[in-house]
């Protein structure tokens, strides 16, 4: 599989990201009915799906290059924005591990992990990064495993401290959040670090969630989607940079509003990290433009409904409330109320 | 939750270290690399011996550096279910057996300042685990180990290593050991673990409970729960007018799609309500956490995925 | 008005003394926040420590119920001592702080980076609700706050005071309010007294 990367896309300031036709139709769009709510939508994370984002342990698409060089520029900033507690280290080579093997065994053109004892060498083709160090031996890598390997993946991930039936957030690399901080979050348990989530405290949904990944089990890691909207194909939107990306949200009119409304689906995977009994969370965040989905016909009609009907407590939470309305009304004259088909796929092949 | 499969391995060594213990040292069959492991992990080990079969786990006593194998000590149990004389009497170099991946349920803490394991016979096996992780980094620990006069050699042999007077053997009763004086006198932030037969665990847990103790710092060793499985029952399909054998070792959810009906279902977690199903006759054995303490109790309602039969036969609107 | 949306801050329950403890630790912001305890109260030793905000404190007393009392000079005093009493203590010690919100969470930091897990410390709100602020911008902090809205020491943003709390950094937080749309500001009511 060849992919055409991107490197010199940009996530900020001139805004060069756009989607390619097959990225478009690969993306992971959330939802399967016309009318979206909280739900423990948590299921095995498998080589199957409704799109090819979802068949391998981490995905890596078109916009990989360039999206590493983006969390290099972010860390250049603020290094605080990747963050391990120091009891974490296990943990840290775990993740290591576990990135480094699903890569080379799911894009050997572009990965490779070699093994000689505890001495492993490394290569990643498309950031031009070869290295050996010895498994275990912080000294023997540029980064602490974490940082290192994050570094070169998509999207952010956290590490869990599984400890008296609770979860802790004691690490990530959080360079491309819709909007919580790392540095506020961290060390928090299950419920207080999703606390600032509204009604789903009500209904139980965290409970549930996290009774079952208490018991989750090594080799069957679990999946989930969440989504968002956010105004320019801009991976940073932390509460830190707030002041910077916030004032976007007013510069959205009907003629822009097509290139500027992106929909941002985070692809959440679960794993149970061996050595350490951790949890390593990915948060694998997609992006595309209210144009570029309204090309899939099926996504365009839908996309009207759910925002139509969403509840109101969710679009303040989401940061939808300046530009929902004329999202709708753009979408409005495409939608002829023909039933679509249950579950998130595209139904057509080509664009 | 669905399984990943099996892991097929193959005995590469077996040898008694004792009258009592036997050695077993599992490679995959096909020679490759295992999966990693951490410190208290266990191998459910799925043994057949002809029409009986045994699903019983074992601490992983160790895992080699470069994951080529497995270690796990088996004590002969003349009165269990059969599991333990199976492997000492038929299982050798050579013989293949399948086995679950490996699940740990007895971790370490990663934040403890101090660990503290309190042994008892055969209990040791997953703290060989915990004492290769630890002698490791540089972490402060203590190991207490407990067993038989007989046995003293072979357990002094499997413990061997330089410890600087940090792993203590002791021939003796539990009972004639000072246990509530040493905790009394454990640095704040130190964890205990203990592991070993049913009496000697309890025994050293009410000690540390009345010496102040609190639930956050003790840990023992429990291999119920994780792969949950149950006496075996009938599920009776009303809609589809199909009768389902469900044995002890498949789920439900597992056994009616075996049968080749589809029922909802996602997280396979019993937590996401999905293949909650209506239960027409018979009572529900509940597992799922998703339905309240009242529905539990109305037993009309279940989650296939995880959940089971009280008794032999229960009737669900499918 | 705190943001509704937000599940509140840790509920605290009253104080109780745990019965299984060994010995207990009693952390008082001020004398009349310690609990009445007459003797007999525990079979396991109790002690009091608490902030009189007096150069000349020194030294522990009995009480008449037979529990011993200390008394610090300052907040920083006393953390300064707890440093090194948590150093030689031994599991079976059972924690308390009684005070505002900083104030017991300055004390929670050190117990979890001595070990102490959440069943051996118990916080216990008392006095004012001013809050200490962390603004997300500039990671500064920013205290006494009884507004919810405030300027933050560091930065100057108008910062809106969430309900969203940290323990680790003992504080909540602050974002700012106006950043999509610079100088319009939601009114500022009195809301943490």
């Amino acid at each position: 599989m060849t992919i055409a990367f991107k490197p010199a896309e940009t996530f900020r300031d001139d805004f060069t990201y756009r989607n390619s036709d097959e990225a478009i139709l690969r993306f992971p769009f959330p939802f399967g009915e016309d009318a979206y709510m909280y739900s423990v939508n948590i299921e095995p994370h498998v080589p199957a799906g409704p799109s090819a984002a979802y068949l391998h342990a981490f995905d890596i698409d078109e916009h990989y290059v360039a999206e590493c060089r983006e969390r290099a520029r972010v860390l250049a900033l603020d290094p605080g924005r990747c963050k391990v507690l120091p009891h974490m280290m296990t943990a840290q080579w775990d993740t290591l591990e576990l990135i480094m093997e699903s890569f080379a065994r799911d894009y050997p053109e572009y990965f490779s992990l070699t093994k000689d004892g505890s001495t492993w060498t490394w290569k990643n083709r498309p950031l031009g990064i070869e290295d050996t160090f010895t498994f275990g031996d912080v000294s023997t890598l540029p980064y602490e495993p974490f940082e290192y390997i994050t570094r070169q993946a998509q999207g952010d991930f956290t590490l869990q401290d599984q400890r008296n039936d609770n979860l802790f957030v004691d690490g990530g690399m959080v360079t491309t959040q819709a909007d919580w901080s790392l540095e506020f979050d961290i060390g928090m348990s299950f419920h207080e670090w999703h606390a600032p989530v509204p009604l789903a405290h009500q209904i139980g949904v965290f409970d549930r969630a996290l009774k079952f990944l208490l018991r989750l089990q090594q080799a069957q890691p679990v999946r989930r989607l969440n989504w968002t909207m956010t105004i320019n194909p801009r991976l940073d939107t932390s509460p830190e940079n707030y002041p910077v990306w916030g004032p976007d949200r007013t510069t959205v009119t009907p003629d822009n509003l097509a290139q500027k409304v992106h929909l941002r689906v985070e692809l959440q995977t679960l794993f149970r990290l061996p050595r350490s009994n951790a949890i390593l969370f990915g948060i694998r965040c997609y992006l595309a433009s209210v144009g570029e989905l309204a090309r899939v016909e099926k996504w365009r009609k839908r996309l009207h409904r759910v925002l139509r009907d969403l509840p109101p407590e969710l679009e303040g939470y989401k940061g939808l409330g300046r530009y929902r309305q004329m999202t709708i009304d753009y979408l409005a004259p495409f939608d002829d109320g023909a039933v679509l088909s249950k579950g998130p796929q595209p139904d057509q092949a080509s664009l | 939750m669905s399984s990943p499969g099996t892991l097929t391995l193959r005995v590469r060594e077996a040898e008694m270290i004792s009258p009592l213990l036997k050695r077993f040292v599992l490679e995959s069959a096909d020679r490759a690399p295992l999966p990693s492991t951490g410190p208290g992990a266990h191998l459910r080990l799925m043994l057949k011996d002809g029409q009986r079969k045994y699903r019983n786990a074992y601490s992983i006593a160790a895992t080699a550096l470069d994951n080529s194998a497995y270690e796990i000590i088996v004590r002969r149990v003349p009165r269990s279910r059969g599991g333990s004389v199976f492997l000492h009497d038929h299982v050798n170099a050579g013989t293949i057996i399948e086995a679950d991946f490996p699940g740990n349920l007895f971790p370490l803490s990663q934040v403890a300042r101090k660990h503290l394991l309190i042994g008892g016979g055969i209990g040791i096996t997953p703290f060989l685990g915990y004492l290769a992780h630890l002698r490791k980094m540089p972490a402060s620990f203590e190991l207490h180990h407990f067993c038989r006069v007989e046995e003293e050699e072979t357990f002094g042999h499997l413990l061997r290593g330089a410890d600087g007077g940090k792993v203590h053997l002791h021939p003796e009763l539990v009972t004639e050991f000072d246990l509530a004086g040493m905790l009394r006198t454990q640095p704040l932030g130190t964890h205990l673990y203990v592991c070993g037969p049913e009496v000697f665990m309890e025994l050293v847990l009410a000690t540390a409970r009345s010496q102040g103790w609190p639930c956050s710092k003790l840990h023992s060793e429990s291999f119920g729960g994780a792969h949950a499985g149950g006496a075996p029952f009938v599920a009776v399909l009303k809609r589809s007018g199909v009768e389902i054998h469900v044995p002890e070792d498949q789920t439900l959810l597992e056994a009616i799609e075996a049968a080749g009906v589809e029922p909802p279902s996602l997280c396979r977690g019993g937590a996401c309500g999905q293949c909650m199903t209506e239960v027409l006759e018979g009572e529900p054995e509940h597992r799922d956490h998703y339905l309240s303490a009242e529905e539990h109790a109305a037993g009309r309602a279940m989650m296939i995925c995880v959940s089971r039969a009280k008794g032999e036969r229960i009737v669900l609107d499918l | 008005m705190p943001d509704p949306s937000i599940p509140s801050r840790p509920k605290y329950k009253p104080f109780a003394l745990v019965p299984t403890a060994r010995s207990h630790l009693i952390i008082a912001e001020r004398a009349e926040d310690l609990p009445d305890l007459p003797a007999g109260s525990s079979e396991a030793p109790i002690e009091f420590w608490v902030v009189v905000n007096d150069a000349r404190a020194f030294g522990a007393q009995r009480l008449s119920s037979g529990i011993e009392i200390t008394r610090f000079r300052s907040v920083t005093h006393l953390l300064d001592q707890l440093t090194h009493r948590l150093e030689r203590e031994y599991v079976g010690l059972q924690l308390y702080a009684i005070g505002t919100e900083p104030f017991i969470w300055d004390i929670s930091r050190l117990a979890r980076a001595h070990g102490l897990d959440r069943d051996e410390f118990h916080p216990t709100h008392s006095g004012t609700l001013r809050r200490r602020v962390y603004c997300v911008h500039c990671r500064s902090f920013t205290d006494n706050v009884s507004t919810t809205i405030v300027a933050c020491s560091g930065c100057g943003a108008q910062l809106q005071v969430r309900d969203h709390f940290s323990q680790r950094l003992a504080a909540f937080m602050g974002f700012q309010v106006d950043a999509e749309v610079p100088g319009e500001l939601p009114p500022i009511e009195e809301a943490y007294p």
